[in-house]
């Protein structure tokens, strides 16, 4: 990259950031999300505790809160605060993998059609529309029976029923944007497809896409949840949705063992939450329909 | 785009949607990694192998020995029959299965999409009124947070609150177990004692969504000229808002809740799981775990037609609703 | 006899960078059955002082000081719901830029005009209907097409009928906000038309604001030229058009074809209109006045009359 394209990345780059740190809805998200990601990666120096379900200390089970353990115990022992600490490594990278993925998808689809146009677009839009018009997540489900529960199946039972919000918009500002002379003037000179979209179309949508991708990490972290709570998650990993299962299927709500019940859930909502808030400042910046409120 | 245009092209795509459905579901199924019949008879013998007399018997009375293009005619005659084959698990017709268990889900969607629906109206309206206000921000951030937890989770906290600790409701099921009622109010409170908890449930998941819908739908009416103009007639507050603003607002929130209703769908999926409310969702939820695959791919279907009409009778009241859609456009001066 | 009597008006917006000085003591008067015109450039102030006489300004705007009289009642210090009843739309109305989504899209229109008219008056549904049918005959429009909905007018009949709602009242004065700009030439015509007729027949007075002044000098009697947020020239249309002594007036004035001459070059007035929340001292035109003195950066003209109700605010008159 020349000196001067560097400098013009570098200056749009200050300019976002500070566009970005006006918005305490940002700044909020993006606090609430280092936490997390902290205790999430470096869970294994800030507990002790095991977390293979054979090493739990079936003495301790069930155990409420106390000096011990500050969240109490799972259903065979287990530290629960500790659990929550190894589930946010799961949790977030399905969450990231997946929404990645779909915005993937989307983009692609979105491009294509966008760009294209004639029966490309309509045959992907006409995918685009059924896709959406069925109920999400009895199709994960039926997909997850279907092939089987295991860390990469979640990832693409997720992405591969979530494309669909980023294809329409992107494919929404493809085709405004083709509409500019220097798309005309590019296949006038006679660039190749490849390289109009690569070099003019992508750069200009991409702001669009990662603002969709950064709020898809929370749909999808709670899309993962509902499916591991539901049975369909990996049953070797732990993550929040998985924690819920257990805490389910051992009777926890029943016996009103709350500390099981409540703690995964905050989590999983403040991550949501944090995900909302940051996508929410990103679509204010590169949105260019958005009005202030 | 005159109004009969509307229905016939809303029809017309209902009708290819339908189909495109029927003919996925189909070929969903045959995506499998493993022969269905290998999962229907594991349980039942607990063996590895198994005589493959047998087994090739049971593939020939499920027509699974037969070319694709066979299966796929066969199958589509069954649909349109209302033959949705036979259950793994009970051996019952899929299609009575359903038959019992639709009510139940259609009484879930429509009161908890009612409540939601009233609740996100009128707080939508009181925080568009007052914008600002802390009654504002405080219900934003409310709403925010509750599109941002587990439906599940929500439902269990609820059954905590309000079944375990208050005992104040049941705490699963439709109706009492064993108790045959004596007459038919009997049995409506009961049933609707039963239904408090997950209809609250499904009410409080979707409320979020609409309410941020409803409140931005007002802020943008509420910057409209009409609005000036009614204020320079001299109008009251209260006559602007309900007799002005509200209709207009109204509409963009009809096409959402078209939209949204995939998603209720999800939601009461999972609350059917967690009160064990005997609906659609919760069947669906239990062919999964028995691997009963008649019974899901069946009822994956009823869910998916029924997704796609309710988005239809909801895209016919918008067009009945909004007089630019109703009306003939006429262009005479 | 004097309708209305502004003096001194005063209205401020106030803005994160500042407080906007819109209208800047204002006076003018209007006799019963005179059509006034207030011109002048976009943003110089004439939306904002029609705002501030029917108190309709958004919530950041603030009148600061001045009058406002209209046939003997205080229209600054009386009560909002006074204000509500009896004033708005009863003895005051306006007819807006047909453009605007000024009709409710939702309702027909005769619910719009009967909503209008049951408001001040207590009379019954079919009582208003029929008002509505013969305000529609007034104005040129088919008394049938009264129940349907604005979407399905054309640009010329929506105008007409925002016309019959401000006379379903039967006001007293019409304030006219830019009513034939968003139209074509030849229905810009016609509703000017009607609008002369309607003056005659119903003894109508009017405020006509607009930045055209080919459409005041259509309509008006009496013209009033804004810039900056004040006044800088008012009279007889007549008189004015004629002989326009202000230097914006001048250079407004004389840049119009004339069929009869065949002049081909403009002098435009040079410069831009200036920044509001700091205006510039003296007299806010003195930057773009190619006569200006040094005691036009320094004080603010006083108005005085030239004779024959023709008054200006500028020093070159003042000697």
């Amino acid at each position: 990259m020349s000196s001067s394209r560097l400098t013009i990345f570098r200056r749009r780059l200050t300019k976002f950031v500070g566009q970005f740190l006006e918005s305490k809805l940002g700044i909020f998200g993006v606090l609430i999300l280092i936490i997390f990601l902290f205790t999430s990666i470096f869970a294994n120096y800030l507990s002790d505790y095991p977390t293979k379900a054979t090493q739990g200390n079936l003495k301790d089970r069930f155990s409420p809160p106390n000096n011990k353990y500050l969240l109490g115990t799972d259903d065979v022992g287990r530290d629960i605060l500790t659990l929550l600490m190894y589930g946010g490594r799961i949790s977030l990278l399905i969450g990231f993998l997946a929404a990645f993925t779909s915005g993937g998808i989307g983009t692609i689809i979105g491009l294509t059609a966008g760009y294209f146009g004639g029966w490309k677009e309509d045959v992907l839009m006409r995918i685009t529309d059924i896709v959406l018009v069925i109920p999400r997540l009895p199709l994960m489900l039926v997909l997850s029976a279907i092939l089987g529960t295991s860390f990469w199946n979640i990832i693409f039972v997720i992405s591969v029923t979530t494309w669909t919000g980023t294809a329409r918009i992107v494919r929404a500002q493809v085709l405004s944007l083709k509409e500019r002379a220097f798309i005309e003037s590019s296949k006038a000179i006679g660039a190749s497809d490849l390289r109009i979209i690569g070099v003019h179309l992508l750069p200009n949508v991409f702001p669009l896409i990662l603002a969709q991708m950064v709020l898809g990490i929370g749909g999808a972290i709670l899309q993962e949840s509902s499916l591991s709570f539901l049975g369909l998650g990996d049953p070797l990993s732990i993550s929040w949705g998985m924690i819920l299962h257990w805490a389910f299927s051992a009777g926890a709500l029943s016996s009103n063992y709350w500390w099981f019940i409540i703690p995964p859930g905050i989590c999983i909502t403040l991550v949501a939450l944090g995900f909302t808030f940051v996508g929410y400042a990103l679509d204010q910046i590169v949105n260019p329909r958005i009005r202030s409120r | 785009m005159s109004a009969s245009n509307y229905f016939n092209k809303r029809i017309i795509l209902v009708i290819t949607t339908i189909f495109a459905v029927i003919v996925i579901n189909f070929f969903l199924f045959r995506i499998m990694p493993s022969n269905p019949v290998d999962i229907l008879i594991s349980p039942l013998q607990g063996q590895e192998k198994m005589d493959p007399k047998i087994k090739e018997a049971l593939m020939h009375e499920l027509g699974l020995d037969r070319p694709l293009y066979i299966q796929f005619i066969i199958y589509l005659k069954n649909v349109f029959t209302l033959n949705l084959g036979t259950s793994f698990l009970s051996h019952r017709p899929v299609a009575t299965i359903i038959k019992e268990r639709l009510v139940n889900t259609l009484v879930l969607m429509i009161s908890g999409n009612i409540l939601s629906i009233l609740l996100a109206v009128s707080l939508g309206v009181i925080a568009a009124w007052k914008r600002g206000s802390k009654t504002d921000v405080g219900s934003l951030i409310s709403a925010l947070t509750m599109t941002s937890m587990p439906m599940f989770w929500v439902g269990g906290i609820i059954l905590l609150i309000f079944s375990v600790r208050l005992d104040l409701f049941p705490m699963y099921g439709t109706t009492k177990i064993g108790y045959s009622h004596p007459n038919l109010i009997s049995f409506l409170s009961d049933y609707l004692h039963h239904l408090t908890l997950p209809m609250i449930t499904m009410a409080l998941v979707s409320f979020g969504g609409l309410f941020l819908i409803m409140r931005n739908a007002l802020l943008d009416v509420f910057s409209e000229d009409y609005i000036f103009t009614a204020q320079a007639i001299g109008l009251s507050e209260r006559t602007i808002l309900f007799k002005n603003a509200l209709q207009n607002a109204l509409l963009p929130l009809i096409t959402v809740i078209a939209i949204r209703i995939g998603f209720m769908m999800s939601g009461a999926l999972l609350t059917e799981t967690v009160f064990s409310w005997p609906g659609l969702g919760y069947t669906i939820y239990q062919a999964v775990e028995f691997r009963d695959y008649p019974v899901l791919q069946g009822a994956f279907l009823i869910i998916t037609i029924l997704v796609i009409l309710s988005n239809f009778l909801a895209e016919i009241i918008y067009g009945l609703a909004d007089p630019r859609v109703r009306t003939q456009s006429n262009e005479s001066a | 006899m004097t309708l209305l009597n502004i003096e001194n008006l005063t209205t401020h917006y106030e803005t994160r960078g500042g407080s906007v000085k819109a209208v800047d003591d204002v006076s003018l008067t209007l006799e019963k059955g005179d059509a006034l015109g207030l011109a002048g450039e976009s943003g110089c102030g004439k939306t904002t002082t029609m705002l501030s006489l029917m108190r309709l300004l958004p919530s950041n705007g603030k009148i600061i000081g001045g009058k406002i009289e209209f046939d003997g009642i205080d229209l600054i210090s009386i009560e909002e719901e006074e204000l509500r009843q009896s004033i708005r739309w009863k003895r005051m109305s306006m007819v807006f830029q047909g453009a605007m989504n000024a009709l409710n899209p939702v309702v027909n229109v005769r619910d719009q005009i009967t909503q209008a008219i049951r408001n001040h008056e207590d009379v019954k549904k079919e009582a208003a209907w029929e008002r509505v049918g013969e305000l529609f005959q007034l104005v040129g429009i088919d008394p049938k097409r009264a129940v349907d909905y604005p979407h399905e007018f054309s640009g010329g009949m929506k105008q007409r009928a925002i016309i019959a709602m401000a006379l379903a009242c039967n006001p007293d004065i019409i304030i006219a906000d830019e009513p034939v700009t968003a139209l074509d030439v030849i229905v810009q015509a016609q509703i000017l038309e009607l609008t002369r007729e309607l003056r005659e027949r119903l003894s109508l007075s009017m405020i006509l604001i607009t930045h055209d002044l080919s459409v005041i000098a259509d309509t008006c009697t009496k013209v009033a030229i804004m810039y900056a947020g004040k006044i800088v020239e008012q009279g007889d249309i007549i008189e004015i058009f004629k002989n326009p002594e202000h230097p914006y007036s001048q250079g407004l004035l004389t840049n119009y074809p004339s069929i009869k001459t065949k002049r081909m070059t403009f002098t435009p007035i040079s410069g831009r209109p200036p920044d509001l929340i700091n205006p510039p001292p003296g007299c806010r035109f003195h930057p773009r006045c190619s006569y200006a003195t040094e005691i036009c950066s320094q004080e603010v003209p006083v108005t005085i009359d030239l004779g024959g109700g023709h008054y200006i605010a500028c020093h070159l008159k003042t000697n």
